[in-house]
């Protein structure tokens, strides 16, 4: 049955790592829709709390079927325009200004020329 | 003649730009030398002074307790929800962006320090 095995554990440590990521996507995009502070608190405070409510459940494949269901609202519920770092990838500056191609050098004479 | 003698004078003023990119050796390839971006890259002591602001700024937090290497969750007894939250904090306070998979496995103010310490874009 499902004691602690290592299959049961591993399972469920898995299913932790999902609450965890989703967790941390849904408090991003809370931000992302609650642009000021003084309104991000408390929205930020009631998701922790539907959060919490599940905290003890115990039961694995319930558990699969919650986290299911809490990705597939958190996809509803996606900002069309979320905040992503600038240099990050999705950002505005990200790959805005490459590095050159190593061995290439601008010799920056101003087109000085040499009967000058 | 006299455009003869500056001429000569200025070909021996005129450094190339090769000898002036030996600035410092170890970060020309990843940093640009006139580009004013990437070059503040953080001391490590400032760094383990803002996070630690941030974790004692945290209202879960007892702030005595605080120490440059205490585990979120067995040292200061948060939830691994608590962690997240203090790993967001931590990204909106040094600018970064951590992808989830490795933001999933910062626990400790320790591997919190090097992460930020070590990443580039830190600032």
């Amino acid at each position: 049955m499902s004691l602690a095995t290592a299959s049961y554990l591993a399972r469920r440590a898995a299913q932790k790592e999902r609450v965890r990521i989703l967790y941390r996507r849904a408090l991003k995009d809370t931000l992302n829709w609650a642009v000021h502070r003084h309104l991000f608190y408390p929205d930020a405070d009631a998701l922790r709390e539907k959060f919490e409510a599940n905290r003890d459940v115990e039961d694995i494949e319930l558990i699969d079927r919650m986290v299911a269901a809490g990705e597939a609202t958190y996809n509803k519920w996606r900002h069309p325009d979320p905040y992503i770092v600038p240099w990050a990838p999705g950002g505005t500056k990200f790959c805005r200004n490459p590095p050159p191609p190593p061995g290439i050098e601008i010799i920056h004479d101003y087109g000085r020329e040499d009967n000058d | 003649m006299a455009s003869a003698l500056r001429s000569a004078i200025l070909h021996h003023v005129r450094v190339p730009l090769s000898r002036t990119l030996i600035l410092n050796g170890s970060r020309t390839t990843a940093v640009r030398s006139m580009s004013s971006h990437g070059d503040d890259h953080l001391d490590k002591q400032e760094v383990v002074e803002r996070v630690l602001d941030v974790v004692k700024t945290f209202p879960k937090v007892d702030p005595s307790k605080v120490t440059p290497d205490v585990h979120f969750q067995k040292d200061l007894g948060l939830d691994s929800l608590d962690t997240v939250e203090i790993v967001m904090a931590l990204e909106e306070e040094f600018k970064l962006e951590i992808p989830d998979k490795e933001a999933d496995k910062i626990d400790s103010c320790p591997l919190a320090i090097e992460y930020i310490y070590n990443h580039p874009m830190s600032s």
